[in-house]
């Protein structure tokens, strides 16, 4: 008896450890698995990915699509890398995949992407943050985005400021930044300063003030922010912090604590896509979305923004079968609605049948301008958001210069630059000219040595 | 006889081998192998000798995140380490309730760490949060707390603190309640003073408790991580920055695995000269 309760045991383990394979499907079909499934919470979003899914497999047979609510999570990403089970398709911000392209933990899809009729009409700028030097393309952005200047609609008008001119210079969001906390108490605006968050916005204001983070110098990149443009920007982000007081008391937060606090109510201005609209009002349940502004991302010199948003990639250990599959889900899924106003057209239809989805958020064009009037033009019908509150933004974005993330090594550069953010948040006597020179050393040691 | 029962008892261990084999000492001589290497977790890993641990040796945080981490125990040592000991010993004289000072003072271990973090990060606002508003009462403040790289590791250790403190104070209460009562009545009839009662009777009784949990204490709070990721990620300024979080941004913000595994490997020898020292200290005390 005890050895048939051992053996028992063992047999029951054997079996679970054993079930740790790839899924397969029974009929040979192969079968892929892909992030970006809406969570249940967003339950016009995720009906929508279901049908998605039903039309794609009647499209495509031998190919099975499962739906993954995951999100990338460099946490879990690593692990299940290292177990071979990662994702075919993982869903990234914006600021990854530089990093994971230069680990190689991506694969490049320029050859697949290439057999779909309309893809030498992808907007370069939209591929570029997901390209290598050498020009191979790594993935499909679901919806590219530049950054903005987010806004507090009701705030403005309870301080007495115009809500349908959101500054256009940072002058002007000090000035309003000053009169929002002076008339309602809220911090006017909100600068994030962790989980690299903080280099990241650095990098934002340093681009609108004409500056760079890094530049090429003989053939390598080194620091380029000890310069007079990030100089400016931190000084601007101490006059108001401490001169005018006016960003709030809490100043250790990221890009979550700061869209929770907007979402009630607690924050004038951030830097932000007019993606974290979704956010917002989906995830931090934002009651008055009507409040939601946005403009172009306000300037000193620079006429530039970085851009922003989510995008899909196929980690490396995919198999080259499985990756043809998933290129095929991304353009149908992904591309295809983007360019094609019919079934952009009939996604908006289906998301707006529920009050809850938030349809018709503006982004940047996937292709040409053109051809984002006309799916704009399809979608009309259908929007449920109020889309002059983004009008500031859709009008002055295209007059700026879309830049990328800084080339090498960006998220290890952001690192070093949080905690000169931080420094000028919450220490009064903090040297700026001091810090970004101690911060070039640490970078250029972190840059000479990734580049080695 | 003894062979088949030997037999039945492998196969009976087996499972817990395989359990322990796969989820803890396979990725124990995993770390170790990849502090020597370079890899990305899908192609076949390069090995590159001692390469690692250079890159950790000129990282100047490494310098800091040791510095911190040693911030963090000390402190934790001064305020966190007698607290439980002072509670426990006034506790141990309260005759009336003392069933709810007791649930009381555990109460904050049973709450999940994230959470009681989530809610001190809101009484450490610097703003209007619990404490200033408590402290502007009585006209002090107000405090920058986690914002200011001065008062931020100061404010992880008190939460802290508070978070941990009931088990401490459990294991004191259980070690004073066996102190033979005839020690006290004998020291009470010579007159000796309450003082010098806590002081000749209490602490010489407790002193292999205390020697093992100062021990156990310093285990832990050498690999503090939860506190510093979840309130400041590591800020202001790298000021909370602890080994065990530079080990996770090597690992996971940077994909620096081979680094994170060199530092982890060395934090574990550390860890295991400190562990050496406990179990000596446990059989030694035992043995008295």
């Amino acid at each position: 008896m005890k050895h048939t309760a051992a053996l028992l045991g063992c047999a029951v383990l054997a079996t679970a450890l054993a079930a740790c394979g790839s899924p397969s499907a029974d009929d040979g079909a192969v079968v892929i698995r892909v992030q970006g499934m809406p969570p249940a919470t967003d339950k016009p979003g995720l009906a929508q990915f279901k049908t998605m899914v039903s039309d794609f497999e009647r499209q495509n047979p031998g190919i099975k699509v499962q739906g993954s609510t995951t999100a990338f999570d460099p946490l879990t990403f690593s692990a299940k890398l290292a177990g071979g089970r990662a994702e075919e398709v993982i869903k990234v911000p914006l600021t990854e995949p530089q990093g994971l392209i230069a680990r190689k933990q991506v694969q490049p899809l320029t050859g697949e992407l290439g057999k779909w009729a309309h893809y030498k009409e992808f907007n370069p700028q939209v591929l570029q943050p997901l390209s290598d030097g050498s020009g191979q393309v790594y993935g499909v952005p679901q919806a590219p985005f530049a950054q903005g200047l987010v806004y507090n609609r009701e705030l403005f008008t309870k301080a007495g400021l115009d809500p349908d001119k959101p500054p256009a210079t940072w002058e002007d969001v000090r000035a309003a930044a000053k009169r929002i906390a002076e008339k309602t108490g809220k911090a006017g605006f909100v600068h994030e300063s962790k989980s690299n968050q903080g280099g990241w916005q650095l990098t934002m204001l340093t681009y609108t003030h004409g500056g760079e983070i890094e530049k090429d110098s003989g053939g390598k990149y080194v620091a380029a922010f000890n310069a007079e443009p990030t100089k400016k920007a931190l000084t601007l982000l101490k006059e108001m912090r401490w001169s005018d007081d006016s960003m709030g008391s809490n100043q250790l937060n990221d890009q979550n604590d700061v869209i929770k606090r907007f979402a009630a109510g607690e924050i004038g201005m951030y830097m932000g896509t007019p993606g974290t609209y979704r956010l917002a009002k989906m995830t931090y349940g934002m009651e008055n979305t009507d409040a939601f502004g946005i403009g172009p991302l306000p300037q000193a010199g620079g006429k530039a923004t970085l851009t922003g948003g989510d995008v899909f990639l196929v980690p490396k250990s995919v198999s080259k079968e499985k990756a043809a599959a998933a290129v095929k889900w991304l353009l149908f899924a992904y591309a295809q609605p983007a360019y094609d106003p019919a079934a952009a057209a009939e996604r908006a239809k289906q998301l707006a049948a529920d009050p809850e989805s938030a349809v018709g958020v503006p982004t940047l064009p996937m292709f040409d301008a053109a051809q984002q009037a006309k799916i704009d033009e399809a979608v009309k019908p259908h929007v449920n958001v109020k889309l002059e509150h983004f009008a500031p933004w859709l009008e002055g974005t295209p007059a700026l210069t879309l830049k990328p993330e800084p080339p090498v090594q960006a998220q290890q550069v952001y690192a070093v630059l949080d905690t000169v953010v931080q420094a000028v948040l919450t220490d009064e006597d903090a040297d700026v000219d001091a810090l970004l020179a101690k911060a070039e050393t640490d970078v250029n040691a972190k840059l000479a040595a990734a580049q080695r | 006889m003894i062979r088949k029962n030997t037999l039945t008892a492998l196969v009976f261990l087996v499972p817990a081998l395989i359990v322990f084999g796969a989820f803890s000492w396979w990725p124990i001589v995993r770390g170790l192998l990849i502090s020597f290497q370079s890899t990305n977790l899908v192609d076949p890993a390069e090995w590159v000798g001692p390469a690692n641990f250079t890159a950790l040796f000129t990282d100047p945080l490494l310098g800091v995140s040791i510095r911190n981490t040693l911030l963090f125990v000390g402190l934790a040592l001064l305020i966190g380490f007698p607290a439980p000991l002072v509670l426990a010993t006034v506790m141990a004289t309260v005759r009336r309730a003392a069933g709810l000072y007791r649930f009381l003072v555990y109460l904050p271990v049973v709450i999940p760490p994230v959470v009681a973090i989530l809610l001190w990060k809101w009484f450490y606002d610097p703003g209007h949060g619990l404490f200033n508003e408590l402290f502007g009462l009585v006209g002090l403040g107000p405090f920058p707390w986690l914002d200011s790289p001065g008062s931020a590791m100061l404010s992880l250790v008190l939460q802290s603190t508070w978070a941990g403190m009931g088990g401490a104070v459990l294991i004191y209460l259980a070690a004073i309640v066996g102190i033979p009562s005839e020690l006290y009545e004998a020291a009470q009839m010579d007159g000796a003073s309450i003082r010098a009662r806590i002081w000749h009777i209490t602490l010489p009784q407790l002193r292999p408790v205390i020697g093992l949990l100062l021990l156990m204490q310093l285990i832990t709070t050498m690999q503090v991580f939860t506190e510093p990721y979840v309130f400041t990620g590591g800020g202001p300024e790298n000021a909370t920055l602890t080994v065990l979080l530079l080990i996770f941004r090597y690992a996971f913000q940077d994909g620096a695995y081979g680094q994170a595994a060199a530092l982890s490997l060395l934090l574990a020898i550390v860890l295991g000269i400190l562990s050496a020292v406990y179990l000596r200290a446990t059989r030694s005390w035992s043995a008295s």
